[in-house]
C-alpha cells in the first residue's frame, strides 16, 4: 500500500508572492486524493513541493504502512512516481516508445545491446500501458494519450505505491481520457496512494476519496459529497470522509506487497 | 608504445600497403588523434543536440580565442597554450551555466552575450599577443594543424576518450534522460537511480571544455563546436531509433576526421585539418538533406 502524507504549516513564498499559506494537511494512504481549484491556484507548486522540486516551508512527511517506522522519510528522498502535466517530448529526435522505456529505466547504457531479461520487462512494460504493438514508434508520432500511457509505463517500472499526477488528461480526447482514467483507477485499486491535479466534477464524484480545494491556501477539504454536495454517481463509500486521519499503525506490519508493475497485467493493458 | 605502432605502419607502407604519406610520423599522429577525437566529439555530440546545446558548444569553442591569447600572454607557448585555453574555456562555460541557472534572461540570448564579449576580449588581447608571437601560428591552434601533433597529445587525448567511455558507460542514460526531460530524471530517477541533474549538467560543461582542449590540435579550437553538432545533426535526419543515432554520428564523425587528415594530404590541397573535416561534415549534411527533399518531392 501507498503512503499517507501528512504537511505540517506548509506555505510556499517565491520572492514576494506567497503562493500558499501554511496550513495542516494529512492524506490518507492507498486513496485518491483530488486537488482542485481555479487557475493560479498554487494546485501544481503544491504537488511539486510534495515532489521536492520546489522550496517550502513546513514539514512533508510521508508514513509507509507497509516498512518498518523508521524508513519513514521526506518526499525527496524516496522515488515516487511522477505524471507531469503536458509533458514535452523532442518530436525530431530518433527516439522510439522501447528507445524511451530502455533508457528510462533500465541502467545499462542505451547504445549497448539489450539483455533477454531486460527486453522481456520493456515487453511486459508496453504491454501493460497497451503500447507493446507500437514498440518502434518515434515519439514525435505518438498522440497525446499515447504519450500519457507511456509516461504511465515510465512511472510503473518504479514500482512505486505513491503517485502524484499533475492534469493527466488534460488535453486529450474522450477516448484516451477514459484509457488514462481506467490506469488511475487501476492504481487505487492496487492500494497506491495517489494524489492528483483534476478538474473534471464527473470524474471527481465517481472515484476521489478526498477533495482538497486550493486557492491561495488550503480553502476546503473532505469527501467529494462533503465539498460539492451531492451524492456519489457511483456506489464506492469505503473511503472515510476527509479528516485529519493518522496513518494506521496497524497496516505498518503489513508484508511487503508485489510490485506495482507485476500487479498490472497485460491483459488489462490490452484493454487499452 | 606510440613509436612501436609507427613502425608497424612504415611496416605498412613498405609492404604497399599503405600510401608513402603514412612514411611520416606526424602522419600517423594525425591519424590516431582523428581516430580518438571523432568518437569522441560524436558521442558528446548526441547529447549536444539533444540538450539543443549547439549554440553553446560553439560559444566554448569561440572563447577558445581568448583562452589562447591569455595563455600566451602569461608565458606558455603560441603552439600549444593548452593551461589558458584549458582554464579560459571551462570558467567561460561554467560561469554561463551558472548565470542561466540564476537568471530570466533567454538562453540563446545569454549565450549570446558571453560570445560576444569573449570574442571581443580575445581580440583585444591578440593586439597584445601580435607583440610577442607572430599572430599566424595562432591559425594551427585556431583551425588545427596536424603538423603539431605530439605523442603527449595523444596521450592526453586517449586518457580523455577512454574517460568518456567510462563515464558513458555508466551515465549515459541518465545523462540523456537528464537532457530530454529534467524534472522527470529529478523526480523518478532513472534506471532506478537516483539523478542529480545539476550535477550531470555541470559535468556536461567540464567535458566541453575539456574536449575542446583535447580537438584543438586536429580541429581547432574554434571549428569544434561545428564537429560537436554536424554529425550528431546529420545522423539525426536519417536514423530510425537511438542506438542507430547514436552509431551513425559516431561513424560520421570518426569517417569526416579521418578523411579530413588524410584528403588534404593526398590530394595536396593547402587546406588545414580543422577546415576539412567541418567542410566535409557540412558537404555530407547538405548533401542528406537534399536527398530527403528528393524523396519527399518523389512521394508528393
Amino acid at each position: 500500500m501507498g503512503p499517507a502524507i501528512t504537511l505540517k504549516q506548509f506555505s510556499l513564498t517565491i520572492g514576494d508572492n506567497t503562493l500558499l499559506k501554511p496550513f495542516d494537511l494529512t492524506l490518507a494512504a492507498g486513496k485518491l486524493h483530488l486537488l482542485t481549484g481555479p487557475n493560479g491556484a498554487g494546485k501544481s507548486s503544491l504537488l511539486k513541493s510534495i515532489l521536492g522540486l520546489m522550496p517550502h516551508s513546513g514539514e512533508v512527511t510521508l508514513h509507509w504502512p507497509s516498512v518498518p517506522e523508521e524508513k519513514e522519510t521526506h518526499a525527496g528522498l524516496i522515488i515516487p512516481a511522477y505524471i507531469p502535466q503536458l509533458a514535452t517530448f523532442d518530436a525530431t529526435l530518433p527516439m522510439t516508445i522501447e528507445d524511451y522505456l530502455y533508457a528510462s529505466t533500465q541502467s545499462r547504457a542505451f547504445f549497448r545491446k539489450k539483455t533477454p531479461a531486460q527486453q522481456l520487462q520493456l515487453n511486459q512494460l508496453m504491454q501493460q500501458v497497451g503500447l507493446a504493438d507500437k514498440a518502434q514508434r518515434k515519439l514525435g508520432q505518438l498522440s497525446g494519450g499515447e504519450r500519457q500511457r507511456l509516461l504511465f509505463a515510465r512511472a510503473l517500472a518504479q514500482n512505486s505505491s505513491f503517485w502524484l499526477l499533475d492534469e493527466p488528461m488534460t488535453g486529450l480526447d474522450q477516448q484516451a481520457q477514459q484509457q488514462i482514467e481506467s490506469m488511475i483507477l487501476r492504481l487505487k485499486k492496487h492500494g497506491c496512494t495517489l494524489i492528483m491535479v483534476h478538474h473534471d466534477h464527473d470524474f471527481v464524484r465517481r472515484h476521489a476519496d478526498n477533495v482538497v480545494v486550493i486557492n491561495g491556501g488550503l480553502e476546503a477539504w473532505g469527501s467529494p459529497e462533503k465539498i460539492y454536495g451531492l451524492p456519489r454517481i457511483t456506489v464506492d463509500l469505503s473511503a472515510p470522509a476527509y479528516s485529519t486521519v493518522e496513518p494506521p499503525a496497524t497496516t505498518r506490519a503489513a508484508s511487503v506487497q508485489q510490485p506495482i508493475s507485476q500487479q498490472f497485467t497485460a491483459a488489462e493493458g490490452a484493454a487499452l | 608504445m606510440i613509436d612501436l605502432l609507427h613502425q608497424q605502419v612504415s611496416a605498412l607502407v613498405d609492404q604497399g600497403w599503405l600510401p608513402d604519406m603514412f612514411q611520416y610520423p606526424f602522419v600517423t599522429y594525425a591519424l590516431i588523434a582523428a581516430l580518438l577525437t571523432g568518437p569522441l566529439l560524436g558521442a558528446l555530440g548526441t547529447l549536444v543536440v539533444v540538450k539543443r546545446l549547439a549554440f553553446f558548444s560553439e560559444a566554448v569553442g569561440h572563447g577558445a580565442l581568448t583562452g589562447i591569447a591569455i595563455g600566451i600572454l602569461l608565458g606558455e607557448p603560441a603552439t600549444q597554450p593548452i593551461a589558458g585555453l584549458f582554464s579560459f574555456c571551462l570558467s567561460f562555460a561554467l560561469l554561463l551555466h551558472w548565470v542561466k541557472s540564476r537568471t530570466q534572461v533567454p538562453y540563446d540570448a545569454l549565450v549570446g552575450v558571453f560570445l560576444a564579449f569573449a570574442i571581443a576580449l580575445g581580440a583585444a588581447l591578440l593586439l597584445y599577443v601580435a607583440k610577442k608571437v607572430n599572430v599566424h601560428i595562432l591559425e594551427n591552434v585556431l583551425f588545427g594543424s596536424i603538423l603539431t601533433v605530439t605523442p603527449t597529445d595523444l596521450l592526453i587525448l586517449a586518457v580523455i576518450t577512454f574517460t568518456s567511455l567510462l563515464l558513458a558507460l555508466r551515465y549515459a542514460n541518465q545523462a540523456l534522460m537528464a537532457a530530454l526531460q529534467p524534472e522527470m530524471a529529478r523526480v523518478q530517477g532513472v534506471g532506478g537511480r537516483r539523478v542529480n541533474v545539476t550535477l550531470l549538467d555541470y559535468a556536461f560543461v567540464l567535458l566541453i571544455a575539456l574536449i575542446t582542449v583535447a580537438a584543438v590540435k586536429i580541429i581547432g579550437a574554434v571549428l569544434v563546436g561545428a564537429l560537436l553538432l554536424i554529425p550528431a545533426t546529420t545522423a539525426r535526419l536519417i536514423s530510425k531509433d537511438l542506438k542507430q543515432f547514436f552509431s551513425l554520428t559516431l561513424l560520421i564523425s570518426t569517417s569526416c576526421c579521418v578523411a579530413g587528415v588524410v584528403l588534404p594530404m593526398a590530394l595536396e590541397l593547402p587546406i588545414p585539418s580543422g577546415a576539412a573535416i567541418v567542410l566535409l561534415a557540412s558537404g555530407l549534411f547538405l548533401s542528406i538533406v537534399l536527398l530527403n527533399q528528393l524523396k519527399l518531392l518523389k512521394t508528393a
